[in-house]
Order: C-alpha cells, then sequence, then structure tokens
C-alpha cells in the first residue's frame, strides 16, 4: 500500500469517523442523563438530512402524499444546514415530550422506554414513506456552492486529492464538537446539565430543574443527529426513509465502544469504527457492516463500560 | 368454504408462526432478559431447511413429511447450540446492554447471510421444495406444534425451573443469594428461545418458499418486540394472542379500509400506513399498557367471575 493510498484510507476513515463521532454524541448525551438508549435518534437523522434537502429548495419525487412538493426559498448549504438540524432538534424534543415524558413521570421499567423509542422510530420511518415515498434523494451537484469536488494537498507532481465534501465534514464536525466542549464544561449550562445526569434528585433540590435540561439535551441530541443526518445525505445520497436506521445500530456501536454516556468516548469510538471500516481491504468491503458489530460484540463481552467509560457498579 | 380457506389459509398459518415467534421472544423475557436476537434464530433455522431441502435431500415434489420434520429438529439443535455459544458469555450483561449485544449478533448474521455463497447472496435461495397441496395444509403441522410450546411454557411457569425465571426477572440479586445461579437459568430461557425460533425458521422457509436475508432483520426484532409487549409480557397467553392479533392486523385494516362511506384519505391511510399505526400502537401501548393488554390480573379476575356464576 503506497502513502497516497494509505493517507485517502486515513482521511476516509476520519471523515465518515466523524459523522459518527457527531452522531453518537447525541445518543450518549441523552444516556449520560436518562440512562436510556434513544431509538429514535436514528429516525431523527433521516429526517435531518430531509429537511435540509427541503430547505435548499429541492423537489420531492413523484411518490407519496407530498408528490412533487418544492419550498419557495433556497437557502444555501449552511444555512439550510443548520435551520434543518433545528427542525431536527425540535422534532427530537416533541418526541421527548410525547414518548419520553410519561414514561418518567410514571416511573416505568427503562426497557419500556426503549421500546417506545422503537415505535417513535418505527413512526418517523412510515411517515417519511407515506409523505415522500421511498425514492433515494440525491442533493445536486452544486449543493456546497462553488467548492470545486476536490482539493489537492499535495504537490503537482504527487498529488493528494481530498473530495471537498471530506473537507466540509471536517469543518463542521470540529465546529461542533469544540462547541460541545465549550458548552458542557464551560458553561452554567454544562454544569448544570451534568448535575442532573449525576443525580436529578440532587440537582433539582439545588434549584436545578431537571425537566428543562432533559428537553435541552434531547433539543441538542436532535440536533447533532440532524446535523450528522444531513452530512451523509449530501455527501453521498438520501438513501430512503430507512436510512437512519442502519446508520443508527452502527451509532450503538460506537457508543458502546466508546463507553456509553462518555461524551469523549463517543469521538474516540466514531474515530476508531471510522477507521477500521476504511482498512477493510477492497474485496472483503462486503463484511464492512459485520466488522462494526463483531466489534462492538466483543467489546460488551471484555469491558462493556467501553474504552472510556466508567465501570459498572450495581448498586442495591 | 373453500374460498374462504383459499383466501386466508396462508394467513391463519402466518397468524400461528406469529405467536410462535412472539413465545421465542416471550421466553428469554420470563427470566427478564430483553433479547433480540429471535429473528437471528429464526432466519438460522430458515437457511437450515432451505440448505438441506434445496441442495442436500435432492427430493421430488411432495417434500416429505418425515424430512420436514427432521430439518425441523436440525434447526433447533443447531440454533440451541449456537443459543449457548453466545448466550452464556451475553448473559453476563444486563438490561440495555444484553439487548444491544443481540442486535449486533442479528445484523453479524444478516451480513454473514447476505455474503455468503451458500445462503445465495442477496437473492437468497429459491424454489424450496412443498411438503402440501395449499397453505392451509401447513395447520397440520403447525398447530400441534404452537399447542406443544404453549403447553411446554404453561408447564414451566409452574415448576421450579419457570419459577427460578421469574425470579430472577423480579430482582436478580435477591434470585442470586437465594442459590438460584442467574447465568444457568438465563442461558437457559434464551437458548430455549432461540430453538423455538429456529424450529419456526425451518417451517418458514418451507410456507413461504423462498428464503433470504431479509427475513431476520432489525425490523422483525421491532414487530415480535410489539407481538410480546403489546399482548403481554407476564403471561404467555399474552405473546400467543399478540403474535396472531399483529400478523392479522395488515388484513383487518385493510378489511376496515374496504368499508363503504369511509373519506378517501382515511381509507388511503388504513391501507398504505399500517406500519405507522403499528408504532403509534406500539408507543401507545407502552404508555398505557404497560404490561401489555393481557395480564395474569386479568385471566384471574375472569376465572373468578366464572366460578361465582
Amino acid at each position: 500500500m503506497n502513502l497516497t493510498v494509505f493517507l485517502q484510507n486515513v482521511l476516509n476513515g476520519l471523515s465518515i469517523g466523524s459523522i459518527y463521532a457527531i452522531f453518537a454524541l447525541g445518543y450518549t448525551l441523552v444516556f449520560s442523563i436518562l440512562g436510556i438508549i434513544n431509538f429514535a435518534h436514528g429516525a431523527v437523522f433521516t429526517l435531518g438530512a430531509y429537511f435540509t434537502y427541503m430547505l435548499m429548495g429541492n423537489a420531492f419525487g413523484f411518490n407519496g402524499l407530498l408528490a412533487n412538493l418544492a419550498l419557495p426559498i433556497r437557502l444555501p448549504f449552511v444555512l439550510a444546514l443548520f435551520f434543518g438540524s433545528i427542525a431536527a432538534g425540535l422534532v427530537s424534543v416533541l418526541i421527548e415530550r410525547l414518548a419520553f415524558c410519561p414514561l418518567r413521570r410514571k416511573k416505568a421499567d427503562s426497557l419500556l422506554t426503549v421500546v417506545s423509542s422503537l415505535g417513535v422510530a418505527v413512526v418517523i420511518v412510515n411517515l417519511i414513506q407515506y409523505l415522500v415515498g421511498a425514492e433515494i434523494y440525491t442533493f445536486p451537484p452544486d449543493t456546497y456552492g462553488t467548492l470545486p469536488p476536490a482539493i489537492n494537498f499535495g504537490t503537482e507532481a504527487n498529488p493528494i486529492p481530498i473530495r471537498s465534501v471530506q473537507v466540509v465534514i471536517f469543518v463542521v464536525s470540529g465546529v461542533i464538537v469544540s462547541l460541545l466542549t465549550y458548552l458542557i464544561n464551560a458553561t452554567k449550562y454544562g454544569k448544570a446539565m451534568r448535575a442532573v445526569a449525576e443525580d436529578p434528585t440532587t440537582a433539582s433540590l439545588l434549584g436545578i430543574d431537571p425537566d428543562r435540561f432533559i428537553v435541552l439535551t434531547f433539543f441538542v441530541s436532535g440536533f447533532l443527529g440532524g446535523l450528522a443526518g444531513t452530512l451523509v445525505g449530501s455527501s453521498v445520497s438520501i438513501a430512503g426513509p430507512y436510512f437512519g436506521i442502519g446508520f443508527g445500530l452502527k451509532g450503538l456501536a460506537v457508543i458502546v465502544l466508546g463507553g456509553l454516556g462518555s461524551i469523549p468516548g463517543a469521538v474516540v469510538g466514531g474515530l476508531t469504527i471510522g477507521l477500521v471500516e476504511a482498512f477493510v481491504p477492497g474485496d472483503y468491503s462486503a463484511y464492512k457492516d459485520a466488522v462494526a458489530f463483531g466489534i462492538l460484540f466483543i467489546m460488551l463481552l471484555v469491558r462493556p463500560q467501553g474504552l472510556l467509560g466508567r465501570s459498572l457498579v450495581q448498586k442495591v | 368454504m373453500n374460498d374462504f380457506v383459499s383466501t386466508y389459509g396462508f394467513l391463519f398459518v402466518s397468524m400461528i408462526l406469529g405467536a410462535m415467534l412472539g413465545l421465542s421472544l416471550y421466553l428469554p423475557l420470563m427470566a427478564g432478559q430483553l433479547s433480540l436476537a429471535s429473528p437471528g434464530f429464526y432466519a438460522l433455522g430458515g437457511y437450515v431447511a432451505a440448505i438441506l431441502s434445496t441442495k442436500v435431500f435432492q427430493v421430488k415434489e411432495p417434500f416429505p413429511i418425515a424430512l420436514l420434520l427432521l430439518e425441523m429438529l436440525i434447526a433447533g439443535i443447531i440454533c440451541g447450540l449456537l443459543g449457548v455459544i453466545v448466550g452464556v458469555p451475553a448473559l453476563r450483561l444486563r438490561g440495555i446492554y444484553l439487548a444491544i449485544a443481540t442486535i449486533a449478533f442479528v445484523e453479524i448474521l444478516r451480513v454473514l447471510a447476505l455474503n455468503l455463497d451458500v445462503t445465495g447472496g442477496a437473492v437468497g435461495i429459491f424454489g424450496i421444495p412443498q411438503p402440501f397441496q395449499s397453505p392451509i395444509e401447513y395447520l397440520w403441522i403447525v398447530l400441534p406444534l404452537l399447542l406443544i410450546s404453549m403447553a411446554f411454557v404453561y408447564r414451566l411457569e409452574k415448576i421450579r425451573v419457570g419459577r427460578a425465571f421469574i425470579a430472577i426477572r423480579e430482582d436478580e440479586l435477591a434470585a442470586d443469594s437465594m442459590g438460584i445461579n442467574p447465568t444457568y437459568y438465563k442461558a437457559l430461557a434464551f437458548t430455549l428461545g432461540a430453538i423455538l425460533a429456529g424450529v419456526v425458521g425451518a417451517i418458514s422457509a418451507h410456507f413461504l418458499n423462498t428464503w433470504n436475508a431479509r427475513q431476520g432483520t432489525f425490523d422483525a426484532s421491532i414487530i415480535y418486540l410489539t407481538f410480546v409487549l403489546i399482548g403481554g409480557s407476564r403471561t404467555f397467553l399474552g405473546p400467543v394472542l399478540g403474535g396472531m392479533v399483529f400478523t392479522a392486523l395488515p388484513e383487518i385494516l385493510r378489511a376496515i379500509a374496504d368499508t363503504p362511506g369511509l373519506p378517501v384519505w382515511l381509507a388511503q391511510f388504513l391501507r398504505d400506513g399500517r406500519l405507522i399505526i403499528f408504532g403509534l400502537l406500539i408507543v401507545i401501548g407502552t404508555r398505557f399498557f404497560p404490561q401489555g393488554l393481557v395480564t395474569p390480573q386479568l385471566l384471574k379476575r375472569r376465572s373468578r367471575s366464572q366460578a361465582n356464576r
């Protein structure tokens, strides 16, 4: 394997890995605060991609109730990405209010909440199919404005071309991860959020309203999910309403590898899985998906708390 | 009558298969383990039957019933062995970790089925020989099997093993300190579910005539889970009824959509939006019927009111 191919594999791995990381951060934030896995996160990811697609003024196909619909506005990519992700965040808050909050009030078994989130995922995926059909939507080639399809980072004689999409992904994910780290570690909101995650009862005694921060967490989580969805959708395509479900399962591998509920863990896990997948030889690329789940399965047996998670202590 | 049988024969058999798949998920749940591995074992059992009947046995149709029973046995044994191999290490995990591990297991099996030569790759296996003339005749196999598995689970709930399962479900630590070995009983419950799912898969492969990687997916996990959780997760009648009703649900919705006088949009929604309704039922069910529709209390109340009469 020569150096150029190696570098390209690394870059491919890091770019898909950073999308995994952003997506998994959404999972892990909710897990850290509520101790549950929100299976509807994959569906929110899908929704984010469709929202951005719509906000850029692209038209839908001829299937479903909203056939041939196109919004009269045409936002540039960055704005559409921002508002699409906000819309995904709002959907996530709606899911929290309708499916999670009532169960939490009743102090229901956490497995029931997991099942409820599965139900929400089924509803969203099929609602998308009902509204806009199951076909693949591709973002138009001029999505990223005037950026050329690839940028050369090597010399004229020894070119290392990188797809501009990957540059966009790096920039966006770098900004997001730093903003999130700042929000959680350096602001009052982040402190309160961590307090609620640690112990909601004590936090409420100290004058923090846990409900407000749970809603905030779901918003951030949905925002990150929608953002990741748009990045995948715009760099490859929106492969129908189900495309978030497979990605959502991959996200499970990421958070378990990094450690459930750990924020640096989600980033490390995402980049690791992305890199490992990028180095699966071409002949075996069909088994790529099995690799992530194999890692997940072995990790659960060997070290269920993940690379950076806290060890599991069972309280009686 | 003949018309009725030929129209709904396929549905009846599917409903009974659904009931057994519900039971296969209920068995680990009896010991408090949320396992989503049933579709994986179901797919594996189907592949065992499909490969044996198309590549190994090489007999003309009608396919002998003795061979079908043999395939069910082999599928059950293979799934049982794999159940032990996967179950023993995986069942040290609790709650959500176990659910994730079983999801990973199902996905690995799916990717393998999609890429191996012996499973026919993405196309799958076609022309699996038929032991019967019409779908309804499968009842000769599935109905006794359902009754046997129901009787088995009913007995299981009464004896020591089943009580150990339930003790673990209620409080694993307490059960452990009472001298019940949780890992042993959890692996047993998991393996029993795996065997049942594998046997059902072997029948389904013949019944559906074709088998491919779409048979055991994450979607299927959610659907089987609905059978159990909405049907009722505290008594074996719950998953049986849940499996039957939810398998028939698309047909029921279609029948409702055909009633004259409905607004066009509603009829269309009932026809095409059945999975939306499915998902909504899961969300509503977990909120208002956390133990499912058929609960032990409900059964007890019924038998008491009958005794008073």
